[in-house]
């Protein structure tokens, strides 16, 4: 077995402060964006859904980029194999929840297309 | 404080006060004295003898997979037993509690348990059951034998393993803490939402049951990181992803599952937290809550954690029943596409825990069809087993037992299970004894294979066989309770019996549900028998030595090595040529091999920082559950800062010189060589029978450069 300096491994290489720090505060910002935005009820809920979403979707595709250092690259392989490997799960887990919960809504909630009337009730 | 909190608090103790000691239950006060006193014996024992350094040095600090591996199988044994001893007093509860003139003792109505104490005691049986008795039995188990299977000298991350394995003594420690100061949850081992929130359940309870899950999920994640990074990382030269051990693939499976399902059981979790310590809605009634939401999101980990622990267990069969047969296993690829086309069903099925929850007919279709497919990779399986055992010279050694006896568990489970995918079978038996009754069958298939899997590899970690009488014994005891126990839970959940009952108003059950005490009599007796088993294979231990090759027609890697393994497993890393390896060195002669030489092995330092970090987390834990927030803080921070230390310390590993390696090689050498003269270690036909199935690897592989293992001349064992 070898002995070679861990630190020289393409995996700890990719090491940077800088990107660590940048992605907390990135997704610090968009978290404290997030919280002002449900708090003060600044949207309707479907549009606040979207901003949310985006939101989120923003703070991921920061994590994989600057905490992550996702590539492409052969010493990374592992990286993007598991990467790719999360896209079906993330179809199936948010999509089928989606799909169940959408019938579910239909059935139970039906003021559901109105929910004004609902976020009024909230205060 | 956020929250509305019912009953005292003070920043000191928390809710934590002198009330919330239960001295005064007639079962738990009792109990209590008795865990006081064996838990001195143990320690006036431990100073009697002298053993605190070599506690301290072989097994709190050490970082070695394999005595790692047996600490998880310990503590997995240990809440075992206390999950038997929930469920021996659920049955008692139910047998005793039939009918409005059912007697009533110790301040309950009817049976001996209050219906506040009996929800608790099902609900610690399931959490117990699921996360601190099987997923360490096969966390352990996998722990032990996959580094030694892809031939490692030890985990990815030996420190990981080490943190990983006291996170998990701190939930079990937790779980344990909640029998005497305070109470446990009483909302199920899923929870039901909204009942745990705040306002219904005010007490300790749920959050007890919250940290310990969240605490055992933590455990499980980063074992199944190290554990994949083991598999994909460390293997042997010429070990290519073909000729992994079939219990490898499981793991490497299992782990994906666990690694990618875990983090939504976290995420529910943390959204109870935030419910029941800030005061937010996640999961509330009203103010933009969603209950079901909170079910789809245990579930989307609960499913897939149900493969979590029944694929390992199929890599275990994989291996036992080939070894038993003296045949290779049939159909190795499609064993493996079978494993991963179950952990792939896995994330599509999760609804049908919920098919009653009222979502649309096509969504009910789809997890159906679903939950059917799942069916068909377990189909191979089983016929995959059939045709290994088909023409075999099948031998009925213990574990060979616990195997079919998995299957016959398999069968009536599996069948039990398509019956439940019908929606409109679902709808009719949901929440009844019969679902219980199901998946018992299917989480009894895996102890069975986890005491097969145990006694299997036993002689390779202790260098001793178990007693074949006494674990035959175990086997008969433990499957007459099963049967006594199930069939008769199947024949009451037709019957239309609820689960979860505290009062069984239908006086007509009671001769089934006597039956069933017979049952778990005869689990009881088997529990006793087991510790028989321990107690006789110890000591007659010097009868039973044996060598490499405990069973005479083992196959994998493991099996190259000395019994017990070296603490550095392979004192020269092995070229693979084969994927039955060991066989494939039978048939070639090349069992009895010394490398012309030996290298420095570089291995990792024992270090008390895990075992430091596992107290730090179990007073988070305690801390949490009770709002002590000073002790959370300071936990919290110390946690933070011993991580650091630990990260500046580069010493981390030593070098065993190549003299030092060659003088231990010679001493397991010497000791084999004196246990192969014991009649227990040949058995006829175990070297022809592996003659045909394997396939060798291109002639020149063997001694090829970085093997190291040159051959002497042929010498066939």
């Amino acid at each position: 077995m070898s002995h070679d300096n861990p630190l020289q491994h393409p995996e700890v290489q990719v090491a940077s402060g800088r990107g660590y720090l940048l992605t907390f505060l990135i997704s610090t910002l968009l978290m404290g964006v997030s919280l002002l935005l449900v708090a003060n009820h600044a949207m309707a809920p479907f549009g606040l859904m979207l901003v949310l979403s985006l939101c989120a979707g923003l703070a991921v595709i920061v994590q994989i980029y600057f905490l992550m250092h996702m590539d492409l690259s052969e010493a990374h392989i592992w990286n993007t194999v598991a990467l790719v490997l999360t896209i079906p799960l993330f179809i199936l887990a948010i999509g089928l929840t989606a799909w169940m919960f959408s019938t579910l809504y239909e059935r139970t909630m039906v003021m559901l297309p109105t929910m004004h009337g609902m976020a009024g009730m909230v205060h | 404080m956020l929250v509305d909190l019912q009953g005292p608090w003070s920043p000191l103790l928390g809710r934590l006060a002198l009330s919330q000691i239960p001295y005064e239950n007639p079962i738990l006060a009792p109990l209590f004295v008795v865990v006081a006193i064996m838990g001195i014996a143990i320690i006036a024992a431990l100073s009697y003898y002298g053993k605190w350094g070599y506690l301290w040095r072989e097994w709190l600090t050490t970082v070695d997979h394999k005595k790692i591996g047996i600490m998880y199988i310990i503590i997995g044994l240990v809440m075992l037993f206390r999950g038997f001893m929930d469920g021996l007093m659920i049955r008692t509860q139910q047998a005793m509690a039939v009918g409005p003139d059912a007697a009533g003792y110790m301040g309950a109505l009817h049976g001996y348990l209050t219906p506040y104490h009996f929800g608790q005691i099902y609900s610690a049986h399931g959490v117990i059951m699921i996360l601190l008795a099987a997923t360490p039995l096969l966390v352990g188990i996998m722990n032990v034998i996959v580094p030694i299977q892809v031939g490692a000298r030890d985990m990815a991350y030996p420190y990981l393993n080490a943190v990983g394995l006291w996170i998990t003594a701190a939930a079990a420690v937790l779980v344990m803490a909640s029998l005497f100061v305070g109470d446990f949850s009483h909302n199920g081992w899923f929870g039901i939402a909204p009942i745990f929130e705040l306002p219904y359940s005010p007490g300790v309870g749920v959050d007890y049951w919250m940290w310990v899950m969240q605490l055992a999920a933590l455990g499980s994640t980063l074992g199944s990181i190290n554990i994949l990074a083991t598999i994909v990382k460390m293997r042997a030269p010429g070990m290519t992803w073909l000729r992994l051990p079939i219990f490898t693939w499981a793991s490497l499976a299992t782990n994906i599952i666990a690694l990618t399902s875990f983090p939504a059981l976290t995420v529910a979790l943390a959204l109870i937290g935030f419910d029941r310590y800030l005061g937010t809605h996640f999961f509330t009634a009203g103010l933009g809550g969603n209950l079901m939401l909170y079910t789809d999101l245990f579930w989307l980990w609960g499913h897939p954690e149900v493969y979590f622990v029944i694929l390992p267990a199929f890599g275990m069969l994989s291996e036992i029943i080939p070894t038993f047969s003296e045949k290779p296993l049939f159909g190795y690829v499609t064993m493996v596409l079978a494993t991963f086309g179950i952990a792939g069903v896995s994330w599509a099925v999760w609804l049908h825990h919920f098919f009653t929850m009222g979502a649309g007919p096509d969504v009910i279709s789809f997890f159906s069809v679903a939950t059917m497919l799942v069916g068909i990779p377990t189909g191979v399986k089983v016929f995959n087993w059939a045709f290994t055992m088909y023409r075999g010279r099948l031998r009925f050694e213990t574990p060979m037992l616990w195997s079919i006896g998995s299957l016959f568990l398999l069968l009536v489970g599996g069948l039990t299970g398509m019956m439940l995918a019908f929606p409109a079978i679902n709808y009719m038996v949901h929440n009844s004894v019969f679902v219980i009754a199901h998946f018992h069958s299917m989480l009894l298939m895996i102890v069975y294979a986890i005491f097969g899997a145990v006694t299997y590899w036993w002689p390779k970690i202790f260098g001793f066989k178990l007693n074949e009488a006494w674990g035959k014994a175990v086997f008969w005891l433990f499957t007459a309770g099963t049967v006594g126990v199930f069939v008769p839970m199947y024949t009451l959940g037709f019957m239309g019996m609820t689960r979860r009952l505290d009062y069984v108003f239908n006086t007509q059950w009671q001769l089934l549900l006597d039956v069933q005490m017979l049952g778990i009599a005869f689990y009881s007796l088997s529990v006793l028998a087991f510790l028989g088993l321990l107690y006789v294979s110890i000591r007659d231990r010097a009868k039973s030595r044996v060598s490499h090759d405990a069973w005479g027609t083992t196959h994998s890697v493991e099996w190259m090595t000395p019994s017990p393994v070296p603490f550095y497993n392979f004192a020269v890393v092995p070229h693979i040529n084969a994927r039955d390896e060991w066989s494939w060195r039978k048939e070639h002669g090349f069992t009895d091999l010394r490398p012309d030489h030996y290298e420095d092995i570089h291995m990792p330092k024992n270090t008390g920082i895990p075992l430091i970090l596992g107290v730090l987390t179990f007073l988070l834990g305690f801390g949490l559950t009770w709002r002590i927030w000073w002790l959370c803080a300071l936990s919290l921070a110390l946690i933070i800062a011993v991580v650091i230390i630990r990260s500046f310390d580069a010493d981390t590993g030593y070098i065993i010189p190549a003299d030092e390696v060659e003088r231990m090689e010679r001493a397991h050498h010497d000791r084999a060589q004196a246990a192969v003269e014991l009649p227990q270690a040949g058995v006829p036909g175990g070297v022809t029978a592996y003659g045909q199935g394997n396939k060798p690897a291109a002639k020149g592989e063997v001694g090829a450069p970085g093997s190291g293992i040159s051959s002497p001349e042929g010498s066939r064992a």
